[in-house]
């Protein structure tokens, strides 16, 4: 029972997280259709979310009803179903609303400027905190080397939905450190895609926070993994390891939005017929690997430029590597 | 308008996208006037071609003629490996026709486009004396 009340809690968070969107954005944009900044409070507007938060509340309560009182035999299924029945209602419902709204789109529009001087586009100060997670990681692996003969020599590594293990891992090299690797990994990526958000989009006052968000997610995924690791020594129970990751997220994404919303600078004017489906930025003619995102808050890849393909790639790298690093 | 928010202060320059007027010849037309104003002197180091594209939001391509064509005029020494650097310019006096005709036609042009706004011809002939004061 504790097992479902974890997994309702992960759906009603990734549900919350879906409910919240329409605000986890520019007051210029809704369902990533540029808008005029009132228009959120406009009876349209106002129905728009009305329509989409519905839809999700439905799904939300289907998907946690379906796992507190399907039988024992559907709980697996019901597990992998219900989260991306959740994200896909959201997808669907946003896509909807952002159809609904298409008439009331503007072309955002004003001058773009650059100072015309080598001064080096320094990093701020506190982008050495980026290092941190690989710390941890190596702590985490330190402490495993020093304490190897307290590994037991087989120990659980994945969870059915009914909370029992269901895979196991031995004390070997790629079994205990394998977490760590992935981890070491995974950073990594986070990283390049920090340094590259940073290079590669335009000076702008949301850079920083952009910067500052990425550096909190490899955190986010450094203590994760690094948790991982040491639980056969430390056993710390799984709703830690699953619950911890997000409370972090939640403050992140409510400091992120807090920080982001704030009307700092007029949006950027990147052409309307550049957005594909209002999601995906493709402009050939724009020398920026990054641009600020219209379906949320944030920045998104500028698809015409090959680098964002190479990060893509970096990525599927990393996920194609779980079976060569993980035990 | 959107209009980034000054990190450091120093010469800029601007361009619209939606003004009509192609990217090159804003970045063209701006940079000439830093130039004759004086507020880009000649040693002064140019961004790289990446940065102001990646700032303007224009292709890599489009800086890359904008100072290319001013390399042309004179203004600017490209160097592979060494970036753009401002170069001292002798004002050439000028003896083409067909450039003169050129020159004068967008004057006219501007000036038309200003009247056709509502600006008083006395407006825009003080505002002239005052540019061609100011302008070096």
């Amino acid at each position: 029972m504790i097992m479902r009340l974890i997994l309702c809690t992960v759906y009603i968070f990734i549900g919350a997280l879906v409910f919240a969107s329409p605000n986890m954005s520019r007051r210029e944009l809704l369902f990533a259709v540029p808008v005029p900044p009132d228009f959120r409070q406009s009876r349209a507007g106002q129905h728009a979310i009305r329509m989409f938060r519905l839809v999700i509340v439905m799904v939300v309560a289907a998907a946690a009803g379906a796992m507190l009182l399907s039988p024992a035999s559907f709980l697996s299924m019901t597990a992998a179903v219900a989260p991306i029945a959740i994200v896909l209602a959201g997808v669907i419902t946003f896509r909807w609303q952002n159809h609904a709204l298409a008439v009331a789109a503007i072309q955002f529009t004003g001058s773009r400027e650059v100072e015309m001087s080598v001064a080096p586009d320094d990093l701020p100060r506190f982008a050495w905190l980026a290092g941190g997670p690989f710390v941890v990681l190596a702590a985490a692996a330190t402490w495993l080397y020093l304490h190897w003969d307290r590994i037991p020599a087989r120990f659980p590594v994945h969870f059915g939905a009914d909370g029992q293990a269901n895979r196991w891992a031995e004390r070997t090299i790629k079994g205990v450190y394998g977490p760590l690797f992935f981890g070491t990994e995974i950073c990594s990526w986070v990283l390049i895609m920090a340094l590259a958000g940073w290079f590669g989009s335009r000076r702008s006052r949301s850079r920083p926070v952009m910067l500052g968000g990425v550096i909190a997610i490899e955190y986010i995924l450094g203590l994760l993994f690094a948790l991982i690791a040491v639980q056969p020594l430390t056993a710390i129970p799984i709703w830690a390891i699953v619950l911890s990751p997000m409370v972090i997220l939640i403050l992140l994404i409510i400091v992120m939005t807090r920080k982001m919303s704030e009307p700092w600078e007029p949006m950027d004017p990147t052409p309307n017929e550049c957005w594909k489906a209002d999601v995906f930025y493709y402009n050939p003619n724009d020398g920026a690997l990054f641009v600020e995102k219209r379906d949320g808050l944030g920045y998104t890849f500028n698809f015409a430029n090959r680098w964002s393909w190479a990060l893509l790639l970096g990525l599927v790298l990393v996920i194609a590597s779980v079976p060569f690093v993980l035990a | 308008m959107y209009t980034k928010q000054r990190m450091a202060q120093g010469p800029r320059i601007r361009i619209d996208a939606a003004s009509g007027i192609p990217a090159v010849r804003q970045i063209v037309d701006s940079l000439r006037v830093l130039f004759v104003e004086g507020q880009l002197i000649p040693g002064t180091m140019l961004p790289s071609v990446r940065r102001v594209a990646v700032e303007l939001g224009v292709h890599f391509n489009t800086v890359a003629e904008a100072y290319r064509q001013l390399a042309a005029e004179g203004w600017l020494d490209l160097q592979h490996g060494r970036g753009a650097v401002v170069v001292p310019r002798n004002v050439p006096v000028v003896t083409n026709r067909a450039r003169h005709d050129d020159l004068h036609n967008r004057l006219r042009g501007l000036v038309a486009q200003l009247r056709a706004e509502g600006i008083s011809a006395a407006s825009i002939a003080d505002e002239l004396r005052a540019i061609a004061k100011v302008v070096k």
